[in-house]
């Protein structure tokens, strides 16, 4: 820790957010806040003179509420930077009649009660997301008591108890009568592993976590018995399994179920675990004089706002979700962005540590070529069609598209800021927008050409890159099987979907149409997103007016993590299929027969004047 | 920005239908895939290879480009995010533009999801590897942008992970901007008493 | 506070009320078969 405090190639910035991300891989430009923390890191030598006359207690995050700090304090003995904080919401200072004690001690004059969050920007090639996680909280599992009985703690409050450095200088104590306990019960996977409460994953860490706390206890005091309570003990790395039997060979008893109650003495505050050993296949009632919840990692409780900053992905447990499982595990999708520790999966120590030399080295991979291709995936404007209606300028989720409405020029691209969704070519009145590499005729010669024989027996997919398409190659890893009558037509963005494309395929004879695309919160393109759902709402309405069903035109999000669902709704789909008719298609390509005369696909009409931006707060 | 096609406006497209050993083959019939894309539209050639992303394979598009005078590549493989960044490299090493390749993923979407369907299996196959076509005979040489790389990293989170990358990357000579939401670096390690395996200090 | 709306499950096509805002476009899945074609019933807003 110390050793980032003195590189010089570190500038650390702590008590710090990241406010905003632009540009792309090699140049993004973050707006970082440096919150207020009204003491001049620099000037700080953490003497602690402020503290001692600090009038204010509060509980102490760092311990977990297991001791108080003042309003001014140190996060920790070895807290890098090595500095206070001064908590504004908590300090009397605002007002220097009430206290300003600190202000008054302060050798260095180093605080100020004035301090305002800053807003710096810098300039970074790439980016490593390692945000950490967030502890399960067990309070909502009633019968192990947490709430209730206060010698049911926790195992991060365990480790404070345990630690040389914590509020009882490493005395174990129960919390009722600070005596030592004589017997500690261990609970495994509280809020893991679990489909209806908690998580279903396995936190991956807390057995070991287990077998180490069993020998800390047993080391310093051999006398203490010890039951570990658990479904299955996981010791599969490096070294486990020979520590798992140590703790076994000390006298930690393990015994296989999970207490389904646990009662307090009124007197003693000892408390009685009734538990089915599976192993036995009896229902026995062990007493503990403390009982430790072995609790699971979630994912961080505010991971969502540098998932929208970076638009990067998570999979179906929250944590975040990596460009390949086995052959990119610390990349994410968005390039020039990676992944290390419990951001992307629990994991301990040691697999943070490795997974964060892997991602270092990925990232120094990218960076010590000093250039990189992107892909000419970018819209460019046809000036001869663009009618300068300014469309196109309040679609684009990144304001790479510039156009004077007023003075009728032609709207412009910046091609280094368009990331390629191709909303605004769906969306542009006149066609006045080309995608490169996702052209118009491309996508109708695929529609054409999968619709030229048996088109009643097919459904016609449209599937985002990044999402859609990408659950459909995860339900292929997986096997996940459905019928085989879809057929996917790839584009980057649901949001390239034209309007045209779906008519087109139904003028084709197509039975049903499928637009598929990424969650709202997964977008891979800020919010192009809401353009396909708009655009989607506006169509149903369309057929609707023309006498088709508008059911059979499907929507559907499907997330990169959501093989199963593109499974499901891949015989969903196949499903609605069978119920149309063959007089309907009929029907259908007569009343759509205009679509596919090529003179009409350009012809030029009025913008519907209640054209608005979609909802902003996504961009936000 | 259009590619000159073979110098006299003709479309040549080369298809090459991959079998990926048994991942593709044991559930679609590739050879009746291979003859039937033989009479799509300007296919001037099909291929049926065991494995086209291995060295064998990418070196037979290779030869086939340029003893074809190929201009569009169809390639009927696995999905385009596997393996789409090897065949353009394939392309680009025989002089071809990347992006005038087109893949069809006739084995995530496809075999591995019809197993035991195989004749549906295989017409789903054809009508894949028809789109493909399709499109691939409408593709245009594209020019990629070259970007600069800014020398310098951020690490977002100062728990474990974020510290060693930072240090890492420090290391290798870039300049690194570490930032972290709480007043201190340490994450939940440094609430950690001892850890496993070496059962030393977490700090 | 926000208001509901009556909307259509185009897959099957089972009807429910939802929050609805005007103007603002939502995710929004069917509470019976989690299809996310989910589509407004004008005029009948609740």
């Amino acid at each position: 820790m110390a050793d980032v405090g003195r590189h010089p190639n570190v500038e650390l910035h702590a008590y710090s957010e990241v406010d905003a991300v632009t540009g792309y891989v090699g140049n993004f430009s973050v707006t970082v806040r440096k919150k207020a923390r009204y003491v001049d890191v620099k000037e700080c030598t953490a003497c602690g003179d402020c503290e001692d006359v600090c009038p204010i207690t509060a509980p102490n995050e760092f311990e977990i509420g297991l001791s108080t700090r003042k309003a001014i304090y140190q996060p920790f003995p070895q807290a890098v930077p090595s500095a206070y904080v001064l908590n504004i919401e908590e300090c009397l200072g605002n007002n220097p009649i009430a206290c300003g004690k600190c202000l008054e001690v302060c050798d260095k004059k180093c605080i100020d009660y004035d301090d305002k969050d800053e807003l710096i920007n810098i300039e970074v090639g790439t980016i490593l997301v390692c945000i950490g996680m967030d502890v399960y909280d067990p309070t909502a599992l009633d019968e192990f008591g947490y709430t209730q009985y206060e010698n049911v703690i926790t195992s991060m409050e365990f480790e404070r108890l345990i630690n040389s450095g914590g509020p009882t200088k490493g005395h174990l104590i129960r919390l009722t009568d600070r005596e030592q306990p004589k017997t500690v019960a261990f609970i495994q996977c509280v809020g893991s592993r679990d489909e209806n409460r908690g998580n279903p994953y396995c936190s991956n860490f807390c057995c070991m976590n287990t077998v180490k706390d069993c020998l800390l206890i047993k080391d310093h005091y051999p006398d203490v018995d010890i039951k570990v309570f658990y479904m299955d003990i996981r010791a599969f790395g490096k070294g486990f399994e020979d520590l798992f039997q140590r703790s076994k060979d000390a006298g930690t008893i393990y015994v296989r179920g999970i207490p389904g109650e646990i009662e307090e003495d009124p007197v003693t505050k000892s408390l009685k675990l009734y538990v089915e050993n599976t192993t036995e296949g009896t229902v026995e009632c062990h007493k503990a004089d403390m009982v430790v919840l072995s609790i699971g990692a979630i994912p961080r409780r505010d991971s969502s706002s540098i998932q929208q900053l970076l638009t990067l992905q998570r999979s179906q447990d929250g944590f975040f979700l990596e460009a390949h499982p086995k052959l990119k595990p610390v990349d994410a999708a968005t390039q020039g962005v990676f992944f290390a520790g419990c951001a992307e999966s629990p994991k301990d120590i040691k697999d943070s540590v490795t997974q964060a030399g892997a991602a270092a080295a990925r990232a120094n991979r990218l960076m010590m070529q000093g250039k990189v291709k992107v892909e000419a995936i970018t819209s460019t404007i046809i000036p001869d069609l663009c009618k300068a209606c300014g469309i196109c300028v309040k679609v684009c989720p990144y304001h790479a598209i510039s156009c004077d409405t007023k003075a009728k020029t032609p709207a412009t691209v910046v091609e280094a800021a368009c990331a390629g969704c191709g909303a605004c070519s769906a969306e542009c009145p006149f066609g006045a927008i080309s995608m490169k590499h996702f052209t118009d005729p491309q996508i109708e010669a695929q529609i054409d050409a999968m619709l030229e024989v048996d088109a009643k027996d097919k459904v016609l997919a449209f599937a985002c890159n990044w999402c859609s398409y990408s659950g459909g190659d995860l339900a292929g890893t997986n096997r996940f099987q459905y019928p085989p009558n879809t057929r996917l037509i790839r584009t980057m963005c649901s949001g390239r979907v034209d309007k045209k494309f779906v008519l087109r395929a139904f003028a084709r004879g197509a039975p049903i149409v499928l637009v598929s695309g990424c969650h709202f919160a997964d977008c891979h393109y800020i919010n192009a997103v809401h353009w396909t759902q708009r655009r989607i709402e506006k169509l149903w309405d369309e057929l609707e007016k023309k006498g088709i069903r508008p059911e059979r035109l499907q929507l559907e999000w499907i997330s990169a993590a959501e093989g199963q669902k593109f499974a499901t709704v891949m015989r969903a789909v196949e499903e609605l299929r069978q119920q149309v008719t063959q007089e309907e298609i009929e029907h259908t390509k007569k009343v759509l027969a205009d679509v596919l005369e090529p003179s009409k696909l350009r012809a030029p009409k009025q913008p519907a004047a209640s054209e608005e931006a979609p909802a902003q707060e996504a961009a936000a | 920005m259009a590619e000159v096609d073979g110098g006299n406006g003709t479309l040549r497209v080369g298809v090459f239908v991959c079998q990926c050993g048994l991942n593709i083959a044991g559930t679609v019939d590739c050879d009746s895939v291979a003859r039937f894309s033989e009479d799509l539209e300007d296919v001037v050639v099909v291929y049926n290879n065991k494995y086209t992303c291995s060295e064998p394979g990418q070196l037979e598009i290779r030869k086939a480009i340029e003893e074809n005078n190929l201009n569009r590549v169809v390639i009927a493989s696995c999905s385009p995010r596997m393996h789409e960044p090897t065949f353009r490299a394939a392309l680009e090493a025989a002089g071809l533009n990347p992006y005038l390749l087109e893949m069809a993923n006739l084995r995530e979407h496809c075999s591995w999801v019809h197993i035991g369907e195989k004749d549906e299996a295989t017409e789903k196959a054809k009508d894949l590897v028809k789109m493909a076509v399709a499109r691939a005979r409408s593709l245009e040489a594209q020019e990629e942008m070259i970007v600069p790389i800014t020398q310098k990293a951020m690490v977002v989170g100062g728990g474990v992970a974020g510290i060693q990358a930072a240090l890492d990357l420090a290391d290798a000579g870039y300049k690194v901007y570490l930032i972290e939401k709480e007043p201190s670096i340490g994450g939940i390690m440094a609430q950690i008493d001892k850890t496993y395996p070496t059962m030393d200090c977490s700090i | 506070m926000a208001e509901e709306a009556k909307f259509k499950c185009l897959r099957c096509m089972s009807e429910f009320c939802l929050p609805y805002t005007p103007g603002v476009t939502e995710e929004r899945t069917c509470p019976n078969c989690s299809s996310n074609s989910v589509r407004r019933i004008k005029g009948d807003k609740k």
